[in-house]
């Protein structure tokens, strides 16, 4: 059985408006690293969002793990999908350190299991070093490395990255993607990541998934390759 | 199918943010109806007497008094603005931030400064005679006048259009007029071709301010004794007791401010075709030589000296000749009611305005819009409309309730709610709501949604990422939200005046009382204090431009 299940979703911002994602319908299995593919305005952030519960959608239904999070009649608003996220310009709290950063999501945890997350995720982005640095004393590459903590922390369920690489110099590229998908593989998440670039896609993930922009195809917008 | 799904996002939308933003409209709106149905009752005989012999005069000293102030102030305002954004000349860098303090004068302040400093007593006079053995023939130098009332409108007001038109200038127009310039243009032709269009939204916005705060005078013309509709008002409620005639007039007066109001809308909405792309490098101010640079100086000086300095100067000097004499014990009191009512008043503008700003972000819906921008609408309202209007609806609420009074053992026809600060701190509330919205829409504009989202799929939910997240990012926000707000409160007087409760006092009113009772040198240090008030909230305004 499929992990996540996107079953006939059609979204637009609104009433009147063309449709940004039309009847998508698409799955993946657990442990799965997913690509999405597509050109810019197809579509891409917005498919994430609904999968966040950033967005509501028209039609269609979404379920994770077997449990329905948005149809119909159901909408499980974001804090409750068990979804981590890293946004495309990462969105780190520009007031709280490294630390709090990364334990942001964690306010359920007991103090103690707090602290060995925190460090555990310390180490597997390699930032030890950084806790006390706020976001804005650190480069773009570690600032992405944070955002993943911070969203790999509570554990999610699924991860979703918007175009985690769009900000960073094409030198350090190369070097984070194999890191990245090293973390990913460790960590075990099913994960859907978002880029422009089919190289990234191609480094990091198992399969890819390509959008179009609605207007181009009657028939759904999304098709698999590989 | 899709009939399920219309309802749930409706349904999203009604929470407690939203019912916030509707009740603080709701505030806001009400009285202002209120004063409106004004319109449509039927009038008694003094009403009559009014509409026949006095109305007219009335709207034409309100009319006198927008249109020459207006012009003034725009002249000065626009003239000096790109003086000092256009060129360099000795003194610019400290007028171009000088300029702005006179927002810190209330005009009922300087009305009476002025016209006790051109009295037949007053500085002026005095030292012609001491000095230079010269007797003015009376009426030579009258600000008792109309014209007196514009002189001290259009020093006090011009500011706003100065300061709105400089930044507008500061920001957008490089390109341009370099352009300008480049090709040849001479000087004026760069003025009157290039600098005039482009700035027409800013300055039209700084015009549109003046003019709300002229209908909204009742000290300066009252204190000059010019006949306006805000005087008027006050004269039929408190002088023949006419509530009633004196809330046809405030309908009036608002059908003026609502024809003003549109008019700004519509301005607004033809802005956009200035390029706001270009942030680009500043504007290289062409350097001034000889006379030219020095008649740039004294304009400057000379409107500084007599928007700010003499003013200022002439209340410390009373202070100062007055010594401790005129520190009364009351002074106290009447800090101690300014501060309570304006922060009260305050507080609930910041709770009102944090509530609706962060609805208005959570659904962009046209609904929103149309609900915040009703919010902010109060401060395009007269003082003296609010006032009647609240009176109006706290009146009803205490008919209204008046059962329940008696079961709490009141006699018959208690007013309890229309005798109480709440109704003061109403009329505050809704005559600068525009001031503490507006500082919280900005912060929140400042700030990512992608913070508030990335906080909700970490786990949390839209209240504790309201107190996790936005509160600490908005802290700036909320403390030049509070202070604008507080400072304007604090130096209100035509609402203040009307709705205070039996025997209450502020600093404002108390400095306006001494001053209609020719008593000035007791005026000058609650005046002084007021002053130093708004200098607090004038250098918020300068600091939050520079960054
Ligand atoms: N908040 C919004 N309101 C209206 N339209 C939007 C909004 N956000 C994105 N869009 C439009 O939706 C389409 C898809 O956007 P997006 O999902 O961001 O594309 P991608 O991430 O693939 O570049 C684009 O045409 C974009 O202009
Ligand atoms: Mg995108």
């Amino acid at each position: 059985m499929s992990f996540v299940a996107v079953d006939g979703v059609t979204f637009r911002f609104a009433a009147g408006q063309s449709a940004v994602i039309e009847d998508l319908s698409f799955a993946m299995s657990r442990g799965e690293t997913v690509g999405v593919l597509g050109a810019s305005g197809s579509g891409k952030s917005t498919l994430l969002r609904l999968i966040a519960g950033l967005e509501m959608p028209e039609r269609g239904s979404i379920s994770i793990n077997g449990r329905v999070i948005v149809d119909e009649r159901v909408f499980v608003e974001p804090e409750k999908r068990g979804v981590g996220m890293v946004f495309q310009d990462y969105a780190l709290f520009p007031n709280m350190t490294v630390a709090d950063n990364i334990v942001f999501g964690l306010h359920k945890l007991k103090r103690e299991e707090r602290r060995l997350r925190l460090e555990e995720m310390l180490e597997l982005v390699q930032l030890s070093g950084y806790v006390r640095r706020y976001p804005h004393e650190l480069s773009g590459g570690q600032q992405q490395r944070v955002a993943l903590a911070r969203a790999l922390a509570p554990q999610p369920s699924v991860l979703l990255m918007d175009e985690p690489f769009s900000n960073l110099d094409a030198h350090l590229k190369a070097a984070i993607r194999s890191e990245l998908r090293q973390i990913l593989r460790q960590a075990g998440t099913t994960c859907l990541l978002v880029s422009h670039d089919e190289a990234d896609v191609d480094a990091i993930c198992d399969r890819s998934l390509h959008v179009r922009a609605v207007e181009a195809s009657d028939f759904g917008s999304a098709e698999f390759a590989r | 199918m899709k009939k399920s799904l219309l309802p749930r996002s409706a349904r999203r939308q009604i929470n407690g943010w939203t019912m916030a933003s509707v009740i603080g409209a709701a505030v806001v709106l009400l009285p202002i109806l209120y004063v409106l149905t004004g319109l449509f009752r039927p009038a008694n005989e003094n009403w009559d007497k009014v509409k026949q012999f006095l109305l007219t005069d009335y709207i034409l000293g309100s009319a006198k008094l927008v249109i020459f102030t207006g012009f003034f102030a725009t002249f000065i305002g626009v003239v000096l603005a790109w003086l000092v954004v256009g060129y360099s000349f000795p003194l610019r860098r400290f007028y171009k931030w000088a300029l702005v303090l006179p927002l810190a004068m209330p005009p009922y302040i300087a009305a009476y400064t002025y016209s006790s400093m051109t009295g037949y007593t007053g500085v002026i006079q005095a030292t012609l005679r001491n000095r230079f053995d010269l007797v003015l023939p009376p009426g030579t130098i009258d600000v008792m006048s109309d014209r007196g009332a514009i002189f001290v409108l259009t020093l006090c007001l011009f500011p706003y259009i100065f300061m709105l038109t400089r930044v507008f200038l500061e920001r957008q127009s490089a390109s341009f007029i370099e352009n300008a310039r480049l090709l040849g243009h001479k000087p004026l032709s760069v003025f009157f071709r290039v600098v005039l269009p482009l700035a027409r939204p800013a300055i039209m916005a700084g015009v549109m301010l003046v003019l709300f705060e002229v209908l909204s005078d009742f000290g300066v013309a009252n204190y000059f004794g010019v006949q306006t509709v805000s005087t008027a008002i006050f004269q039929t409620w408190f002088g023949m007791y006419d509530v009633q005639s004196a809330m046809k007039l405030a309908a009036w007066l608002m059908v003026a401010v609502l024809g003003l109001f549109m008019l700004e809308r519509l301005l607004r909405r033809s802005r956009r075709y200035a390029s706001p792309t270009s942030r680009s490098n500043p504007l290289k101010p062409q350097p001034l030589k000889g006379i030219a640079a020095w008649g740039a100086t004294l304009f400057c000086t000379l409107v500084f000296l007599l928007a700010f300095f003499f003013p200022i100067a002439q209340l410390v000097v009373w202070a100062i000749e007055t010594g401790g004499t005129v520190w009364r014990s009351d002074f106290l009191d009447l800090t101690v009611n300014t501060l309570k009512g304006a922060g009260l008043g305050t507080a609930i503008v910041l709770l009102i305005a944090i509530l609706s700003s962060r609805a208005a972000r959570m659904f962009d819906s046209p609904f929103m819009q149309a609900l915040t921008r009703l919010l902010s609408a109060g401060y395009a309202v007269p003082g003296a409309i609010v006032a009647i209007g609240v009176l109006a609806v706290f009146i009803a609420l205490d008919e209204w309730l008046a059962p329940f009074y008696g079961m709490l053992g009141k006699e018959e026809g208690a007013l309890v709610l229309s005798l109480s600060l709440a109704m003061l701190i109403t009329g505050y509330v809704i005559r600068f709501m525009a001031t503490g919205y507006g500082a919280l829409e900005a912060g929140y504009e400042k700030m990512p949604k992608a913070y508030s989202e990335a906080s909700r799929t970490l786990g949390r939910s839209s209240l504790a990422t309201f107190f996790r997240v936005e509160l600490p990012l908005l802290r700036g926000s909320l403390l030049s939200g509070f202070v604008l707000t507080f400072v304007e409160v604090v130096k209100e007087l035509p609402l203040t005046m009307l709705l205070r409760p039996f025997n209450y006092d502020t600093l404002s009113t108390r400095a306006y009382q001494y001053a209609t009772d020719e008593r000035v040198f007791d005026a000058a240090l609650p005046s002084l204090f007021l002053v130093l008030i708004g200098l607090i909230s004038v250098l918020f305004i300068l600091k939050a431009e520079r960054s």
